[in-house]
């Protein structure tokens, strides 16, 4: 039997832009994945308890309100110690305050842990895409 | 055990005194307030900072002001930034708070206020209304010739400032678009307590303005549901005593549809206080407001054209005040730079077009305003009908049931089985109807425009019509033909 790979969505820290990860998690489930929806304003600790219960492959996380960065200072810390090192994470969106060039944010994001970092408006496809890519990469696909 | 039920009947003041001063013991600076003091200080104000005799002198006179963004922590920097504000022609000011302050998170504030009183900078995105208190907070009042309203907070201390709107901070918008988890009947008797101050500070001839923001129609999606909610919330304040308030009226980029809505809310508003005779509530006008999603931040043109549009339809359908953003909305908080140039951009809209005092016919806003209006009514029927006359009982039933709903909501109790895409003239139409209790002849007019749509892109219009929407007004695209976003 085919592996239905887990992913969990929500946006991330007090971030209330709720519609690109409903969006995404439609799509995901669409194609195939189990999607554990968490919606709008997941504290990082919630993301971890949630992947480590549901035994997920990959985080997707949401920011629109600029403050990802500031929400996210701990996290990759925090999901080494919880074991999840080998769960896949993303991240897109409006990732910090003020008007940026994107090719600046995307090592920001991988320093903090993230495997793919995406621009705000980015299609669900591309994002699905790399998914099952990363994960067939990682044998669990 | 069977709930109590929730009716719209005003709260009583043993209750509301206790409710206060629980809200103030909050952080010191509440002791400040001296309830009939701060009425005092309230009536000596002049006219020019009362926001509802500015909004109704500006109506007489056929002008308009922007009602802008603003707060920055450092009191004199406050000052300094609300007579930028002044000086561009607004006169309809914001008091905007950080967003540590709208989550109560004071003692956190007053760690990081020091620190940017000590050094100058702006640590926080907006100015702690709470921690500064009624005393600094009157400095900024008396600093500047306009009316001041606090935004993000719902506080005692606001009006005993001298801020002459009050915002409950507890509106359709906080449940429906801000809130994960909390109940339609936990929104709606906060909403009454809430409203219930203004009620007293009424009394004593203190007339504290609201706007009303009804449930966002946070994607493109008729007005429909946000008027009736709108509608809604005049009616529970005005039993609790408010006598003054307006609509902001989100703007989604058809003019028609626009101009229509802007026509409607405040005339249904008004009809049905008096019809419930709370014909002593007053409307001071009517705010197009600049709600749909923004450009992305490196779209400078984009976001100028964006609120230069809203600036228009409000012009043309004169209003007295407009709602809009700065250029930096998207990018976070605006500057006074980035201010100056967005307001005085809309400004000159207002000079050119508004002072012209056109007579302009928009073909379609007659036909939009009449199935809006036939939409509204027939929800208010059934909301009615629910709660057996009774608005508040009706209310929480029509959003269990579903006669309440929109798309994409944040909220996990909201049915969410209604959805909209646009038209081929970039109408807000719905695709799907959940409970709606909508006639049939509505329903085939929504059918037949989507179809017009599906004849151009010679495709079905789904949810993948409605996702790809979400752009289409941040885009500047608001017609789906193909090539869609190239």
């Amino acid at each position: 039997m085919k592996r239905v790979p887990t992913v969990i969505t929500g946006t991330v820290g007090m971030d209330a832009h709720v519609i690109g990860t409903k969006v995404l998690s439609r799509a995901l489930r669409d194609a195939g994945f189990k999607v554990v929806e968490l919606g709008m304003q997941v504290t990082p600790e919630e993301f971890i308890s949630v992947a480590q219960e549901t035994k997920a492959d990959a985080i997707l996380m949401s920011s629109l309100y600029g403050m990802a960065e500031l929400d996210l200072k701990d996290f990759n810390h925090k999901r080494m110690e919880a074991g999840l090192g080998d769960v896949l994470l993303y991240i897109g969106g409006n990732l910090v305050i003020g008007r940026y060039d994107p090719r600046e944010i995307e090592p920001k994001f991988k320093a903090l842990g993230f495997d793919r970092v995406y621009p705000p408006g980015a299609e669900p496809e591309i994002g699905i895409e790399d998914l099952k890519k990363d994960l067939k990469a990682k044998g669990k696909m | 055990m069977k709930k109590p039920r929730v009716v719209n009947k005003r709260i009583d003041d043993d209750l509301l005194m206790k409710k206060r001063r629980e809200e103030l013991d909050k952080w010191p600076t509440g002791k400040e307030v001296d309830f009939e003091e701060a009425a005092a200080y309230q009536k000596s104000l002049p006219d020019s900072k009362v926001w509802s005799k500015v909004m109704v002198k500006l109506r007489e006179e056929g002008r308009m002001s922007v009602f802008p963004r603003a707060g920055t922590p450092v009191l004199e920097k406050m000052i300094e930034l609300c007579q930028g504000l002044r000086e561009s022609g607004v006169v309809l000011i914001p008091v905007t708070t950080d967003s540590y302050t709208r989550l109560g998170q004071y003692e956190k504030v007053q760690g990081i206020l020091d620190e940017c009183n000590r050094t100058g900078k702006a640590l926080l995105n907006g100015y702690p209304i709470i921690n500064q208190g009624v005393k600094q907070t009157r400095k900024l009042v008396e600093s500047v010739d306009a009316a001041f309203s606090p935004r993000g907070i719902s506080s005692e201390i606001t009006i005993a400032s001298g801020l002459t709107t009050y915002e409950s901070g507890l509106e359709f918008i906080t449940w429906g678009a801000y809130s994960k988890k909390m109940t339609i009947r936990e929104l709606v008797e906060r909403w009454q307590n809430a409203t219930r101050v203004a009620g007293w500070y009424a009394d004593r001839d203190v007339i504290l303005c609201t706007d009303l923001h009804g449930w966002l129609p946070t994607a493109p999606f008729p007005l429909s549901v946000n008027i009736v909610t709108l509608i809604l919330q005049a009616l529970t304040a005005a039993e609790q005593g408010q006598k003054s308030l307006y609509p902001l009226v989100h703007c989604m980029g058809n003019m028609a549809q626009d101009m229509a809505w802007i026509r409607l809310a405040p005339r249904l508003i008004r009809e049905y206080l008096d019809k419930f005779d709370y014909k002593d509530c007053l409307i001071p006008g009517c705010c197009p407001a600049q709600t749909p999603l923004f450009p992305n931040p490196m779209d400078m043109g984009g976001a100028f054209a964006y609120l230069n549009y809203i600036a228009i339809v409000g012009a043309l359908t004169k209003c007295n005040a407009v709602d809009l953003r700065s250029i930096d909305e998207a990018a976070g908080v605006p500057t006074k730079d980035t201010n100056t140039v967005s307001y005085g951009s809309a400004r000159w809209i207002f000079d050119v077009i508004r002072e012209q005092d056109i007579e302009i016919y928009v073909k379609g806003v007659d036909e939009e305003e009449k199935v809006t209006e036939t939409e509204v009514r027939a929800i208010m029927d059934r909301i009615l009908d629910l709660g057996d006359g009774d608005v508040i009982d009706g209310t929480i039933k029509a959003v269990e049931a579903g006669v309440l709903d929109s798309p994409w909501s944040p909220n996990i109790t909201v049915k969410d089985k209604v959805l909209g895409v646009r038209d081929a003239h970039g109408a807000c139409r719905y695709l799907e109807f959940g409970n709606l209790p909508f006639p049939s002849e509505i329903k085939e007019f929504h059918r037949r425009k989507i179809a017009e749509r599906e004849k151009l892109e010679g495709k079905k219009a789904d949810y993948h019509t409605a996702v790809r929407d979400l752009w289409s007004f941040s885009k500047g695209k608001i017609v789906g033909l193909p090539p869609y976003d190239k």
